[in-house]
């Protein structure tokens, strides 16, 4: 291996070391809505949690897409269900949170 | 053999807890009406002219997708692609000229069984590590250049797939892809045939991926290939860290590992949409050099610093250098272009 990989690698695993010690401050709130909460709070939590793993699934590979119609998202998230392999749940709260 | 009955009995009922447990906990929202999903055309178009070795090709790529529903459960999507890797005609000389290279990535349908398995059938990408499906198109991925280690046990396959996404609890996701292709010597069509797998662990608080692939050729030298891939993105930190690994005893193993940042907490507007990148990767030439003729021909390390420009409505600028590293002689690799990618609906938007 040769220096400039040597420092490559140094470079790169030092930033994630960095991002790690930054990210481990505080871990996100996860949302376990109660059933006698209302209609509005409860959007509210979904739109939290679907951002959220829209964040956690989508942002791994690429940027946030610019604005689509509902019905172009709701395509693109059944895709993304398949080839990210998101999971069902993942799947509907990032629709929710997409379309509204 | 009444114990055994007594234990599956045992063992089905737990589940069965488990995975009501898992489903009641949550109320997941609806699915409204206007979000009826509608066919559409996307795709990329990236024009990246690159200098390797001194060499200049105008690398230009049109990629378009094609998806459609079918019903609740069903989708239908296809991409391809037109590359057109255009060189001077005498070399270091004249104009600029070259063929399109015409391909059909994929053309599956898929089924999403239940909340555990989506079949899919067709032509599809084969899942090998990540870069393949998930990392490859140009307005996707970070560094323009495919990973040395990106021929092993890639491309495209013929035949049938399971996969899918279990939430095991909130803090870990499984992840599974396995598949079997079927020989196809086809123009535009071509696959190799050979079984696989890939799993892989995603922890969604972390925002930690690792996983590993397993494929066995079932042809002419009957070689395994084997993968590992890791990705990370903090919670905190616009850094994205992305690496592969590849054995294969025969064809070459190799690694690359990729770190990059976005300043998006940076006070000036520019530099917000900027990204910094940094990959490093090394090749070694298996048992049998040219048995796989996209690979280097001998060992080879490369590194590449880049940086990427997020425009608005899917644009991309990007340039990057890098030096490889070679027995026969090290040069550089300098890349510079644009990226597009572009969603049209096939019919009504609302």
């Amino acid at each position: 291996m040769n220096l400039a990989q040597r420092v490559s690698i140094v470079l790169i695993v030092g930033a994630a070391s960095l991002a790690f010690a930054g990210s481990a401050a505080k871990p996100p709130e996860r949302i376990s809505p109660s059933p006698t909460i209302s209609g509005n709070e409860l959007n509210e939590q979904w739109m939290i949690e679907g951002e959220q793993r829209f964040r956690t699934n989508c942002g791994r590979c690429h940027q946030p897409p610019r604005k689509l119609s509902p019905r172009e998202m709701a395509i693109a998230v059944r895709q993304m269900r398949v080839r990210a392999m998101l999971t069902e749940d993942d799947m509907k709260y990032i629709l929710y949170y997409v379309t509204h | 053999m009444r114990k055994r009955g007594l234990i599956i009995i045992w063992v089905c009922l737990t589940a069965s807890l488990v995975c009501g447990a898992q489903q009641s906990f949550v109320p997941t929202p609806p699915v409204t009406e206007d979000a009826r999903p509608v066919p559409v055309l996307s795709g990329g178009v990236a024009f990246i002219p690159t200098w390797d070795a001194g060499q200049p090709t105008l690398v230009s790529i049109v990629s378009p997708i094609v998806l459609v529903p079918l019903g609740s459960n069903f989708i239908l999507e296809s991409r391809g692609a037109f590359e057109g890797d255009f060189q001077r005609r005498n070399g270091d000389s004249g104009d600029f000229t070259g063929a399109v290279n015409k391909s059909l990535d994929y053309l599956q349908l898929d089924y999403i069984g239940n909340r555990y398995v989506a079949v899919t059938a067709g032509r599809f990408l084969t899942p090998f590590n990540i870069f393949n499906e998930r990392l490859y198109p140009n307005w996707i991925r970070n560094t323009q250049t495919d990973p040395l280690i990106f021929p092993i046990g890639t491309g495209s396959d013929n035949g049938v797939m399971l996969r899918g996404g279990i939430a095991l609890n909130q803090r870990v996701t499984l992840n599974y892809a396995t598949y079997f292709s079927a020989l196809s010597t086809a123009s535009h069509l071509e696959s190799e045939r050979h079984a696989g797998m890939r799993a892989g662990v995603f922890l969604p608080r972390e925002r930690l991926e690792i996983g590993a692939s397993i494929q066995h050729q079932l042809q002419d030298e009957r070689l395994n290939r084997y993968g590992f891939h890791m990705q990370w993105q903090p919670i905190r930190i616009p850094f994205d860290l992305r690496s592969e690994g590849t054995y294969s005893r025969v064809e070459g193993n190799g690694f690359w590992i990729e770190g990059a940042f976005r300043f998006r907490n940076a006070n000036a507007t520019p530099l917000r949409h900027t990204q910094v990148v940094l990959r490093t990767q090394v090749f070694h030439t298996g048992s049998a050099v040219g048995v796989n003729p996209d690979l280097p021909d001998s060992d080879t390390k490369r590194t590449e610093f880049g940086v990427n420009y997020y425009l608005n409505d899917g644009w991309k600028a990007l340039a990057s250098y890098g030096r490889t590293f070679t027995a026969a002689g090290d040069s550089n690799i300098w890349t510079v272009g644009m990226t597009y990618r572009f969603v049209l609906p096939l019919g009504p938007r609302q």
